[in-house]
C-alpha cells in the first residue's frame, strides 16, 4: 500500500506544478500585448459592451497587470492558495463573456492574447480554449487545497 | 488541528493573497500608467457617435428617425456592410450588401455601379460594430460625398418594425 500511496503523491505533485506551470506561461502571455498596448485593449474592453463605460478604461489597465501578477505569483509558486482562486475566477469570467458574445453573435475581438482589434475573433475554438483553461485552473485550486491541507497535517509527504 | 479549522484557514489564506494580488495590480496598472509617455485617460467617455467623425471633422453617424425619413422617401441606398450570410439571414428592406471584410471582391459589381452624388447610409449590427463605419470612410475616399453611418443599424431597424427582407418574406 506504501507503493500505491507514494505514486499517487507523484501524480499529484506532477499535476500540481504542471497546471501551475501552464497557467503561469498563459496569464504571463496574455498580459504582455495588453500592458504595451493599453489604447488597443481599451477598445477591445470596450467593444464587448458589457461594462458601464466609465470602468472600460481602469478595466483596460488593472486587469493586464492582475494576469501578470497572478501569473508570476504561479511561476515562483508563491501565495498559491490566492493565485490560483483567482486565476479560476478569471477563467470562469472569461468563458462567461465568450459564451455571452457567441450568443450574442457580436462580431468582435477576442482580446485574450492580443489587444488588437482585428486579431483573435471569438469563435467556439475560443471558448474551447478557454474552458481547457478553467478546468486546468479548477485543477490547480483544488491541488493547492489538498497541498495545503497536507502541509498542516502531521507527515505529509506532499510539497 | 481539526479538518474544519484546516479547511477555514485555507479559505483566510486565499482570501488575504488574493486581495493582495488584486491591490498589487491596482497598484502597477496605475502607476505605470501614469509615468508611460502614452499612457491614456483612467476614465473615457467611449460613445461610438463621437468616434465616428471624418478627418474634416463632419460627424458620420444618422439618427434612425432620419434614416427612417430617407427610406420612406426613397432618397438614400442602404448599404450592408455585414457578411452575405448575415445580409441572408435579414437585411433592411432594398439594402445591398457590400461586405466591409470582402470589398475588393465587390468593387465592379456593386461599388462601380453606385452614383457618386447619390445618399448612403452604411449599416451593419452591435453598437460596437464598426464594419459599417470602415465602409462609409472608404466610400467617402473614392469620392462618394453623401455618406452616413446608422449605428447599431440592423437591431435598431427591426426594434422599430421598420420594413425587412427575411428569408421567409
Amino acid at each position: 500500500m506504501p507503493q500505491k500511496n507514494q505514486s499517487k503523491n507523484v501524480a499529484l505533485i506532477i499535476g500540481y506544478h504542471f497546471t501551475r506551470l501552464v497557467m503561469a506561461g498563459v496569464f504571463i502571455y496574455a498580459s504582455i500585448d495588453k500592458i504595451i498596448h493599453p489604447d488597443l485593449f481599451a477598445e477591445a474592453v470596450y467593444n464587448y459592451q458589457v461594462l458601464p463605460r466609465y470602468l472600460v478604461n481602469l478595466t483596460a489597465l488593472i486587469l493586464p497587470w492582475l494576469e501578470l501578477t497572478l501569473g508570476t505569483c504561479l511561476l515562483i509558486n508563491r501565495w498559491m492558495a490566492g493565485a490560483s482562486a483567482l486565476a479560476a475566477m478569471l477563467m470562469a469570467l472569461f468563458v462567461g463573456m465568450t459564451v455571452f458574445n457567441l450568443a450574442r453573435g457580436l462580431d468582435i475581438s477576442c482580446g485574450c492574447f492580443s489587444a488588437a482589434p482585428d486579431d483573435d475573433p471569438i469563435t467556439a475554438l475560443t471558448l474551447v480554449r478557454d474552458m481547457l483553461f478553467l478546468i486546468f485552473s479548477l485543477t490547480l485550486a483544488g491541488l493547492v487545497f489538498i497541498k495545503n491541507a497536507r502541509r498542516r497535517s502531521p507527515g505529509s509527504p506532499m510539497r | 488541528m481539526t479538518v474544519s479549522s484546516r479547511t477555514g484557514q485555507h479559505f483566510t489564506d486565499t482570501f488575504r493573497q488574493a486581495v493582495f494580488i488584486i491591490l498589487m495590480a491596482m497598484a502597477l496598472g496605475t502607476a505605470v500608467n501614469l509615468i508611460r509617455p502614452d499612457g491614456i485617460p483612467f476614465v473615457a467617455s467611449w460613445s461610438m457617435a463621437d468616434k465616428l467623425v471624418t478627418e474634416e471633422g463632419d460627424t458620420l453617424s444618422i439618427p434612425l428617425e432620419d434614416a427612417a425619413v430617407l427610406f420612406a422617401d426613397n432618397a438614400a441606398v442602404f448599404l450592408d456592410a455585414r457578411t452575405p450570410a448575415e445580409y441572408e439571414k435579414g437585411h433592411i428592406l432594398g439594402a445591398v450588401n457590400l461586405p466591409w471584410h470582402e470589398v475588393d471582391n465587390y468593387f465592379e459589381t456593386v461599388i462601380m455601379t453606385l452614383d457618386p452624388e447619390a445618399m448612403f447610409i452604411t449599416y451593419c449590427d452591435g453598437e460596437a460594430c464598426s464594419l459599417s463605419h470602415d465602409l462609409a470612410l472608404f466610400l467617402k475616399d473614392l469620392g462618394f460625398t453623401r455618406v452616413k453611418v446608422l449605428v447599431n443599424g440592423w437591431t435598431l431597424w427591426k426594434e422599430h418594425d421598420l420594413p425587412v427582407t427575411t428569408p421567409s418574406s
